[in-house]
């Protein structure tokens, strides 16, 4: 598949450890990609260079094989944008704003951004200044996609709805990727993500810990198992059999286990005649993964300083 | 270049602040014209400028007074020192008159060439020289001479007149040129000059005829026994130069068309003020005289007692009190309150005021607040943007000032158009130099806009700048040329050169100077800098949306 977005070892340092240092991704056509991160990780930065708003200081952002920032203009006939904070020009209400918006885009057919304001039940007549959070982030919605270009770069769309509206608002996006856009979103929330993404960036002080890709995350060929024994002579038992146990608690005779597919068969006849206090599978989601991950990151930050420590001590 | 759309979004965001600032400033213009040419601010200032009026008309008088009265006495001294001369001069003009006779005799009556007659001339003046041993033979045979050639000139006079007659001639010749140069000093036009030296002359022959003729009846009345002496005219001379110098003032009101009893109010207060001048001066005279009574008068003391006799109530009052005052008089209070006060401060604060906010919400204001991401994520150029939003601020600026430059044109009309103390060019010029100072004013501020990602910083340098460059002409106003000396604190001038509003020179362009051309230029540069700097700052810089 050819490659939309590509960012190549981008790195912008604001000073005091923050920005973003040496990112580099791919997205391709068609794709979905999310990034995730705490506040103040970098993920508004990634989107504002890809925006041509900032100019990277090394490394280099490409939209369509198109520099970010010297064809930001041209990029734009490709490339629609919803910011992350809420902030109108200085019109009376939302059509206003709307219509004004429709003109800056020099689109005359409004029949989508009806469709759009019907779906997410906005009533644009209504003040600019005085809309709650959930009708800003709606009106920039509709204004972000009414153009429907090719590209979508939306900068934690979510903001602000409520938890109905934000189901239909990620109907929407899949609607979307089922039209074959090519969509590039950050959030906060790990399961709006794992709906809509094929693949999410996970972003830590400004750097790409890991890149995820969700499908397989979600079809993994692995099931993890919560088995609670009643007796300690099973326990001990099962944990003779050598399966990949992932924590274990013996003082409640609990064991968490990873199987591989094909061999759940044979672990269920194995512990058939062991009376059991429980049997659960734990779902692989992506908040799970990530954690795991962040788990690792800082087991090895930590392993890494404590080797600084040591060289630094043989050093002395 | 520039977006339609981003226009319309501009005028949208900007059009109630700019109909409060552009109407409430044209009303206050209206007003502050209306009102300066209706009630007469300069009532005050014209009786101070009569004050000064009527004093230099007074000291003129003085003058007029001492300088006829001098006359009359010189006329009689010189008339008496002459006075053998003048007894001679029917005898010559016998003797001219017997040869001319007896050339036409053996010349069967023809006339005789102007040559031949100039040649008896010299016969004569020659001989009359030699008569008159006291004094100097050439000066006596000019004299002659001359008054022969002013007999053939005017051949109807009586022998006895001629030299009475030719006499005031001098007179009046020499008043007449005195006057005439005097006026051409004091910058009259040729026919004003020629009329006052003529009227000045004539009543120096009249005077002068008048001394003639009481010298005269002396004589007549005492034949051998008349003794000459200054002393005994004194009197004669002031007296009459009282009742010309009244009679004059009298016939110039009447001419004036007052009536008879005001001229005659005025001739009788004149006649106190010669009076007075007359008496002081000959009191000042005495004052010399009696001081050393070895040497005559000087020169120079004559012409101390002449000052001290025309003194007048600007001579009175210390002189920096005077200049102080006079400058009062003269100031032009319209020019001040119109041109540098409403114009570079007053009526400046308004706009200014729209043009610091619009220019910062324009570009600083909306990439602060991120609303600017909608703008740019259509594909706008930036360069495209700025340029929408420079033309918007120009065009409401100049829609502003357009508007402004009408309704003053119509309240000067309103006021009496050119007849008012600001002519219809003059305020054209208030408001295209009030537009160009707004025009630099709005390119910084515009500037500032586009550099800037946060309001703050924007507004606290933009507009920051400019309300100091106001708050700088204010003080600066207190030490510029155009409050009067008296009020005038010359230190507060440095204020001047910190405010861009210096170079739009509002008392140049009252005094029709050109110098407000180049300031202009000036302020037009400036501006014009400031907006390329603004853009490719804008088109280069990070933009956090």
């Amino acid at each position: 598949m050819e490659e939309v977005i590509s960012v190549k070892n981008l790195t912008r340092d604001y000073g005091k450890g923050r920005g973003v240092f040496g990112v580099s991704f791919d997205v391709k056509r068609g794709e979905v990609f999310g990034f995730v991160g705490t506040n103040g990780s970098g993920k508004t930065t990634i989107l504002r260079h890809i925006m041509g708003f900032l100019k990277a200081q090394t490394g280099e952002v490409k939209v369509l094989n198109l520099d970010a920032w010297n064809d930001s203009r041209d990029l734009k006939k490709y490339v629609e944008y919803i910011p992350g904070e809420i902030a109108f020009p200085d019109l009376k209400d939302g059509t206003t704003f709307l219509k004004n918006q429709a003109e800056l885009l020099g689109i005359h057919d409004m029949s989508y951004a009806n469709e759009l304001i019907k779906k997410l039940q906005l009533d644009p007549s209504a003040n600019l200044k005085r809309m709650s959070k959930g009708m800003k982030q709606k009106t920039a919605i509709v204004a972000g996609l009414m153009a429907d270009k090719e590209i979508l770069i939306l900068d934690e769309p979510t903001n602000g709805l409520d938890p109905l509206m934000r189901e239909t608002f990620l109907e929407i996006i899949l609607e979307e990727k089922r039209k074959g856009k090519t969509i590039i979103m950050s959030s906060q929330m790990f399961d709006e993500l794992e709906l809509t993404c094929d693949k999410v960036a996970l972003i830590l002080n400004g750097k790409i810990v890991d890149i995820a890709d969700v499908n397989e995350i979600k079809n993994s060929k692995y099931k993890t198992l919560k088995i609670e024994f009643i007796n300690e002579k099973d326990y001990k038992d099962f944990k003779k059999l050598r399966y990949k146990i992932v924590r274990d608690q013996p003082q409640y005779n609990q064991v968490t286990v990873k199987v591989a597919d094909k061999n759940v068969n044979k672990l269920f006849s194995q512990i058939k005649q062991c009376p059991l206090k429980f049997i659960n599978e734990t779902k692989q989601t992506l908040e799970r993964y990530f954690q795991e991950q962040l788990f690792k990151a800082k087991t090895q930050s930590i392993k890494d300083i404590k080797y600084q420590k040591k060289e630094k001590r043989h050093v002395k | 270049m520039l977006n339609k759309a981003l226009f319309k979004q501009s005028c949208k965001a900007n059009w109630i602040k700019w109909l409060c600032v552009t109407l409430s400033t044209c009303i206050m213009l209206a007003i502050v014209i209306i009102v300066l040419g209706n009630l007469s601010i300069n009532d005050i200032r014209d009786s101070l400028k009569n004050v000064f009026v009527q004093a230099n008309q007074e000291a003129y008088l003085k003058e007029n007074t001492i300088d006829s009265y001098n006359l009359y006495l010189s006329t009689v001294e010189q008339y008496n020192q002459n006075v053998q001369l003048s007894n001679g001069v029917p005898v010559l003009i016998n003797q001219y008159n017997n040869k001319i006779q007896e050339y036409k005799l053996a010349n069967e009556g023809v006339e005789p060439p102007y040559e031949i007659k100039m040649q008896y001339v010299q016969e004569i003046a020659s001989r009359a020289s030699t008569r008159l041993p006291s004094q100097n033979p050439e000066i006596i045979k000019g004299y002659v001479t001359a008054i022969l050639i002013y007999y053939i000139d005017n051949p109807t006079l009586a022998p006895s007149n001629v030299y009475d007659e030719y006499f005031l001639e001098q007179i009046y010749l020499q008043a007449y040129k005195q006057s005439y140069d005097e006026a051409i000093e004091d910058e009259m036009t040729e026919q004003e000059a020629v009329n006052y030296a003529t009227m000045q002359a004539t009543s120096a022959k009249t005077l002068s005829q008048k001394a003639i003729t009481q010298y005269k009846g002396d004589v007549a009345k005492e034949g051998a026994s008349y003794v000459y002496s200054k002393e005994r005219y004194k009197s004669y001379a002031q007296t009459e130069t009282i009742n010309a110098i009244s009679q004059g003032v009298y016939n110039q009101q009447i001419a004036m068309g007052e009536s008879e009893d005001i001229a005659k109010q005025y001739a009788a207060s004149v006649k106190v003020i010669s009076n007075t001048s007359i008496s002081t001066y000959e009191f000042w005279l005495n004052q010399y005289e009696e001081s050393d009574l070895e040497n005559p008068i000087t020169e120079e003391q004559i012409q101390l007692a002449r000052q001290e006799a025309c003194k007048s109530i600007s001579d009175e009052i210390p002189e920096k009190v005077a200049i102080a005052l006079e400058e009062l008089g003269n100031m032009d209070m319209n020019g001040l309150i119109i041109g540098s006060i409403f114009y570079r401060i007053a009526g400046l604060l308004l706009p200014m005021v729209f043009v610091i906010m619009a220019a910062n919400g324009l570009l600083a204001g909306q990439v602060d607040s991120g609303s600017m991401a909608y703008v740019l994520s259509t594909p706008t150029k930036r360069r495209t943007v700025t340029a929408t939003q420079l033309a918007f601020l120009i065009t409401s600026l100049f829609a502003m000032f357009a508007l402004l430059t009408i309704v003053s044109v119509i309240s000067v009309w309103i006021v009496g158009g050119n007849d008012f103390a600001i002519n219809y060019q003059q305020i054209l010029l208030f408001n295209l130099g009030a537009f160009l100072t707004m025009f630099a004013i709005a390119g910084f501020c515009f500037m500032c806009s586009a550099i800037f990602n946060r309001t703050k910083h924007s507004l606290s340098i933009g507009g920051g700048l400019t309300i100091f460059s106001l708050v700088c002409t204010i003080l600066g106003l207190f030490g510029s040329e155009v409050v009067p000396s008296a009020m005038r604190i010359s230190a507060m001038n440095f204020f001047n050169y910190l405010s861009i509003i210096t170079l739009f020179d509002t008392v140049a362009i009252m005094a029709n100077d050109l110098s407000y051309l180049w300031k202009f230029g000036t302020l037009l540069v400036f501006g014009i800098i400031c907006i390329i700097i603004g853009i490719f700052r804008f088109d280069k810089k990070d933009l956090p949306l």
